[in-house]
């Protein structure tokens, strides 16, 4: 062979190493596992909002032949350690903190609060033993809205917090919010409402959990998005020392950030095979996942922009009210403040933003990270500069014109701090205004409305931490992988990350294939073991930056370290030697290849001495390098049926900046699934609470999500990014599709309305709301 | 309990289920095919479909004892020796699915329905597989697959 | 959810499931496509002592025309009866309702008379059973009754059919010539209960609507005959002044349940909507059918 070409796979739709096993039904999900011995674990829950547990009588459940145990939550305090989610610790929080226990004992807070665990022979048993449980309740007033919420009136949920605050009140500003408001020619006062919806992962919660007495060792099957913060939540919660705990996972069904740490319910069925000395399944039904597994979004903005006659955004001072539901979790309620905050300028140009937040306690279900969980803020921006436009007669593309960042040297910074360095977002805005053809579209409108036919367009702009630049602190965190060439020639890559659709086996091999000089078949990504890969979290949209940062750094320290072992070996020196397709060779002299597998066959012999360094290993991490952010402009037409108030999405678009792709189809997936989640949330779904907290939507009948029918084909256009780093420019996408598609899509139907005179104040428009808002409205 | 004999991926199995098991928990825990997933168990988002003489059903609104003298097929048994078929080699080249969870049931609705309709257009196989759920996709992908499995199949039928 | 302890048979003849039955009575649920039972075990909101499988009643199945009327086995599928050329020609609304009847492998299971026994007035088939008069053949241990459609329908979820008696066949009149139809309905999806759904049957005689027969699906405890509006129809031609009069009878009266999906205002709202555009649909049909 006169040359040896290396094949290059970054930035190639590489089929995936995942398919061949879930295309043929081989994956291997949590309710796939079956261990001798398993038993089954199901819930008692409360068919209230808010009570007082008087008694709980189990004696008839436990009498139930194929019934092994019925654990109460007072028999679990008694077998566990009490004490708030590791998590929240874990994030720093140090804010109210509710003192509850692992299942309720005195009270129950929310309609679907476990009360026991009823463990048996099958699923079937458990649950018919669950309907034996006797639970005597009292009735207490329920607190369902964040007003009443916020009234100290209210019954406290937490008897050791005296009130239903989860975060305290605060304001943060930034420039000078007064004198901006003062100078304003205009300020625009207006209440924005987001509604309660869900991750709604087609897997839900679940784990096996084993323990083994011999060993005093407990090994955990679950479903996470981080091996290792479960096994932190595993271990604290039953105080075990942590390396006596083992969280293995395989695939994952989808999580969007419901599956992190240990809900109560798998803490509950890890104690249970502690008692019982036997496996413990638990995974949850659709019931569950709906009512019980958490909720997110709901949230209340009063928002006030200072703007000027020609569009100008000047300032916002926004007022927010979170609705965390009734547990904290890893108290993302109560924290996410913090992030829309720090998002809410978006890649705009203000002078100045006042933000005040508070989050409250409410007998419904934990508010739980969902999907680019500070979304709101991108809603509540996008959402207010069309209706400033809209006062000031302008145009929905000049209004962002006239007021984005444009990429400057150096960087402008948002008024929260962080730089927008590398920033596209103006590009993107042009781009999808090219697309959609605003003076066709326009002109199209007018002939439909002539026949009673409504069609509207609308447009959102957005940048995503994914992780972004550094701030003014400069942290962004770290990611660590270990990298190994294994004996038989198979580049092996242990990290934290815990894949759960993001197809990592896939495109962390792309990276390290090409970094290192092997066939793509020839690296294996290793993950979901916490005995084996270092700590990690797959969530954030941190992996692409993260994750596939330390995978290119760390396959070259690899490829460093073995090429200095072929050295050795070869007797030359290690800078005349190159490693491309799965061969080590002397730069210049092709006859010269030796095999990657045979090097690490003659490595791992033993044969060498102490002066030669056979460990063809490395611990490598990586900070982030100099990042930038993602984002971009996506844009919809729609068409609002005027009689139903059903809306079709007829197109939409999406030009997106998410610097270097590993693997398109794999980025475009992603976009795509976020738009999907959007679109939903918008027409379609909405986690529905009655007035006494009873949940109203608990099926699949009534919780809707959108299907091949509802979401149309996407259009995605990449921007060509601004390279930022030497190395790695790979950024996240993983939740820009859910956080800019609502407010695109709610643009375009207010944009469809605006002949009746509708102003939508609010993200979820079902057809029935879409006809009250018609009926309300004035066309004057 | 009752005693079943039934057709499985071309072989005959054999169970003692409670009668009120549904088909899907009985390939699943009976039988160890836990290719065919549970999503809702109210027959709304289609993971649980399988193949049942020649149509496409959903398997948790089924009981196990219906399948009774039935012919089932799972996604275990479309692999043509241990490979894949041409609706799931479509399927990986189009990167239809992420998370895995619904691609069971894609994979059988969508088989049942190109063996009936062959020449179907993108609305036609939107419209059929409406009834199965995937949260991950947004769904062009997976359409994508069928699509390219479609034209595939036309293409061996013109050569051939 | 799993399905709560249930005893199970599954007769072989139809003699056998009646003796069942009236053994039974109310303690009994017949199984049938399972399409809407499996999932009301699987929510243990139905607690039958037993389940009563008709699946292996053969002769229940198959569609039939005798005497001008259509007679479709209670135990044929959707699917079977969506592929029937005898349906396609005789009962044309029949066949442009199922279409809209969940997914294609709900239809695998489902069959006519589940759906028409089971009685869900936001479905698709008891509002086409009612707006053709159709029949409901059902046989007890004192023998067979037939009993029409406007009696059929007690209440939500409730029929006349007695709980030893099992339904056997349903008989819809072949349609006449001139027959156009249309099924209209406002769902959240494809696939969906309807919101408001709405069946139309009109023959024209020449361009004069000779016989109109409008029935509401997801407007009350059970399928609704718009029977005002369906006179003020009858001798007319149609023209959108005609079908906006027709919208404004078939719904003034309406007094629609309100759910998660819509409140009752928007129901009749939409009612009044898709009487316009059903009656358009039914006469273009008519004239398409010539």
């Amino acid at each position: 062979m006169a040359e040896i070409v290396a094949e290059r796979y970054t930035g190639a739709s590489i089929k995936r190493s995942e398919d061949p096993r879930i295309l043929t039904g081989a994956g291997r999900y949590v309710d796939d596992i079956k261990l001798p011995g398993m038993l089954h674990a199901a819930f008692v829950r409360s068919p209230l909002a808010h009570g007082l547990v008087l008694s709980v009588d189990v004696s008839a459940a436990q009498v139930l032949p194929g019934v092994v145990a019925v654990l109460t939550g007072a028999d679990l305090e008694a077998m566990t350690v009490p004490g708030p989610d590791p998590l929240m610790a874990l994030l720093g929080w140090a804010g109210p903190t509710p003192e509850f226990t692992l299942l309720a004992t005195d009270k129950v807070r929310f309609m679907g609060d476990p009360v026991a665990i009823v463990i048996a022979e099958s699923r079937y048993l458990a649950e018919d033993g669950c309907e034996l449980v006797e639970v005597d309740y009292d009735d207490l007033p329920p607190v369902v809205d964040a007003a009443f919420a916020l009234d100290p009136s209210s019954p406290p949920l937490f008897a050791n917090l005296g009130d239903n605050i989860a975060r305290p009140h605060s304001r943060h500003e930034f420039g000078d919010v007064a004198g901006t408001f003062a100078q304003a020619d205009r300020v625009v006062d207006v209440h924005i409402d987001v509604h309660r919806h869900q991750n709604v992962p087609m897997e839900g919660r679940g784990c096996v959990a084993s323990w083994d007495a011999g060993r005093a060792a407990m090994t955990v099957y679950a479903a996470t998005q981080s091996v290792h913060i479960t096994r932190t939540g595993v271990a604290t919660r039953l105080g075990i020392e942590p390396d006596q705990v083992r969280v293995l996972a395989g695939d994952i069904g989808g999580s969007f950030g419901l599956k992190i740490g240990a809900s109560r319910e798998e803490l509950a069925a890890a104690a249970a095979s502690r008692h019982l000395g036997r496996p413990v399944k638990w995974v949850e039904d659709r019931g569950e996942n709906l009512i019980a597994s958490g909720q997110a979004r709901e949230e209340s903005f009063d928002v006030r922009a200072a703007v000027s006659h020609e569009g100008d955004l000047r300032a916002l001072d926004v007022k927010t009210v979170i609705d965390t539901g009734a547990y904290p979790g890893m108290g993302m309620g109560a924290m996410v403040p913090d992030i829309m905050e720090a998002m809410l300028p978006g890649p705009y140009q203000l002078a100045a933003l006042g933000f005040e937040s508070t989050a409250v306690i409410t007998n419904k279900a934990t508010y739980v990270a969902y999907r680019g969980p500070w979304a709101s803020e991108t809603f509540v921006r996008e959402r207010v500069l069309n209706l400033v436009a809209k006062d000031l007669g302008l145009d929905p593309v000049e209004i962002r014109r006239r007021n984005i960042a444009a990429r400057t040297d150096p960087p402008a910074s948002m008024i929260t701090g962080r730089p927008l360095v590398g920033v596209t977002s103006k590009e993107s805005l042009d781009r999808v205004a090219q697309l959609l053809d605003f003076p066709a579209f326009r002109r199209r409108q007018v002939e439909a409305r002539a026949q009673g036919r409504y069609l509207g367009i609308g447009v959102a702009t957005f940048i995503e931490a994914a992780p972004g630049p550094r701030g003014p602190d400069g942290a962004l965190g770290s990611e660590s992988m270990r990298l190994r060439l294994e004996e038989d020639g198979i580049v092996a890559l242990f990290t934290g990350q815990m894949p759960h659709g993001q197809s990592h086996q896939t495109t962390l091999a792309q990276i390290a294939a090409d970094e290192f000089g092997v066939p793509f078949e020839q690296v294996r990504v290793v993950v979901g073991d916490s005995a084996v890969v270092p700590f990690g979290l797959t969530g954030g949209s941190r992996s692409a930056t993260m994750t596939g940062g330390v995978t290119l750094h760390g396959a070259r320290e690899l490829k460093a370290k073995v090429l200095d072992f072929a050295a050795s070996l070869m007797e030359v020196s290690a800078q005349d030697l190159l490693i491309t397709d799965g061969n080590v060779w002397v730069r210049g002299d092709p006859a010269s290849a030796i095999a990657v597998s045979e090097v690490a066959r003659r490595a791992a012999s033993g044969q060498f001495g102490a002066d030669v360094d056979a460990a063809l290993e490395v611990e490598a991490t990586f900070d982030g390098g100099q990042g930038g952010w993602s984002g971009g402009t996506h844009g919809a037409i729609v068409e609002v049926d005027a009689e139903t108030g059903l809306v079709t999405v007829e197109r939409y678009v999406a030009v997106e900046d998410c610097g270097a792709l590993i693997n398109p189809a794999v980025v475009e997936g992603q976009i795509r699934g976020g738009v999907a989640q959007g679109i939903g949330a918008v027409l379609l779904e909405r986690s529905a609470y009655g007035e006494d907290g009873s949940f109203q939507s608990a099926t699949f009948m009534d919780y809707l999500m959108p299907t091949t029918c509802d979401i149309p084909r996407i259009e995605i256009e990449h921007l060509e990014t601004v390279p930022l780093d030497a190395d790695v420019n790979f950024r996240g996408v993983g939740e820009g599709g859910m956080i800019v598609a609502p407010p695109t899509v709610v643009n375009a139907i207010e944009d469809a309305l605006s002949p009746f005179g509708v102003r939508i104040y609010e993200q979820h428009l079902p057809p029935a709301r879409i006809l009250e808002l018609i009926a309300a409205a004035d066309p004057g | 309990m009752a005693d079943i004999t039934l057709r499985v991926n071309g072989a005959t199995r054999e169970g003692s289920p409670e009668v009120r098991k549904t088909l899907a928990d009985f390939l699943r825990e009976d039988l160890d095919l836990t290719g065919t997933h549970v999503g809702c168990e109210h027959g709304v988002c289609g993971a649980c479909t399988v193949i049942l003489d020649g149509r496409a059903v959903r398997s948790c609104l089924m009981l196990a004892v219906q399948a009774a003298g039935r012919e089932v097929t799972t996604i275990e048994g479309l692999a043509t020796d241990g490979g894949l078929g041409p609706l799931q080699q479509a399927m990986w080249d189009s990167h239809s699915f992420q998370c895995g969870f619904c691609t069971p049931g894609f994979v059988m609705q969508a088989t049942a329905f190109l063996a009936d309709h062959p020449d179907a257009g993108e609305q036609q196989i939107r419209e059929a597989l409406s009834g199965n759920i995937c949260r991950c996709t947004g769904y062009q992908s997976i359409i994508d697959g069928v699509l390219l499995a479609a034209e595939r199949s036309r293409d061996i039928d013109r050569e051939g | 959810m799993k399905l709560p302890p249930v005893e199970y048979e599954a007769p072989t003849t139809v003699a056998g499931a009646i003796d069942l039955l009236a053994e039974q009575l109310d303690e009994a649920s017949v199984l049938a496509g399972g399409q809407s039972l499996i999932p009301l075990l699987a929510l243990r909101l139905a607690r039958p002592a037993l389940l009563i499988d008709i699946n292996g009643l053969d002769e229940l199945s198959g569609v039939s025309v005798t005497d001008g009327r259509v007679a479709i086995g209670a135990m044929t599928r959707e699917y079977v009866a969506s592929e029937s050329e005898v349906v396609a020609d005789a009962v044309p609304l029949l066949a442009a309702a199922l279409p809209l009847i969940g997914h294609e492998a709900i239809r695998s299971r489902g069959t006519i008379g589940g759906s028409l026994a089971h009685a869900d007035p936001a479905a698709e088939l008891p509002a086409v059973a009612r707006a053709l008069d159709a029949e409901f053949v059902v046989r007890g241990p004192s023998g067979m009754r037939v009993i029409p459609a406007a009696q059929w329908f007690e209440g939500y979820l409730t029929t006349a059919r007695r709980s030893d008696e099992l339904l056997i066949e349903v008989r819809f009149p072949a349609a006449k010539r001139g027959t156009g139809v249309s099924f209209a309905e406002v769902a959240r999806r494809h696939g969906d209960f309807a919101i408001v759904g709405l069946a139309v049957s009109l023959v024209l005689s020449g361009e004069v609507i000779s016989d109109a027969r409008l029935a509401f699906a997801g407007v009350s405890d059970v399928p609704v005959r718009a029977t005002a509006a369906e006179d003020l129809l009858v001798g007319e031609r149609p023209s959108p002044e005609l079908f906006d009069e027709a919208a404004r009878r078939a719904t003034d009266d309406l007094d629609p349940p309100a759910d998660l999906h819509g409140s009752s205002d928007y129901r009749k709202t939409v009612a009044a909507a898709i009487v316009r555009r059903g009656l358009r649909a039914a006469a273009d049909n008519a004239r398409e059918r010539q």
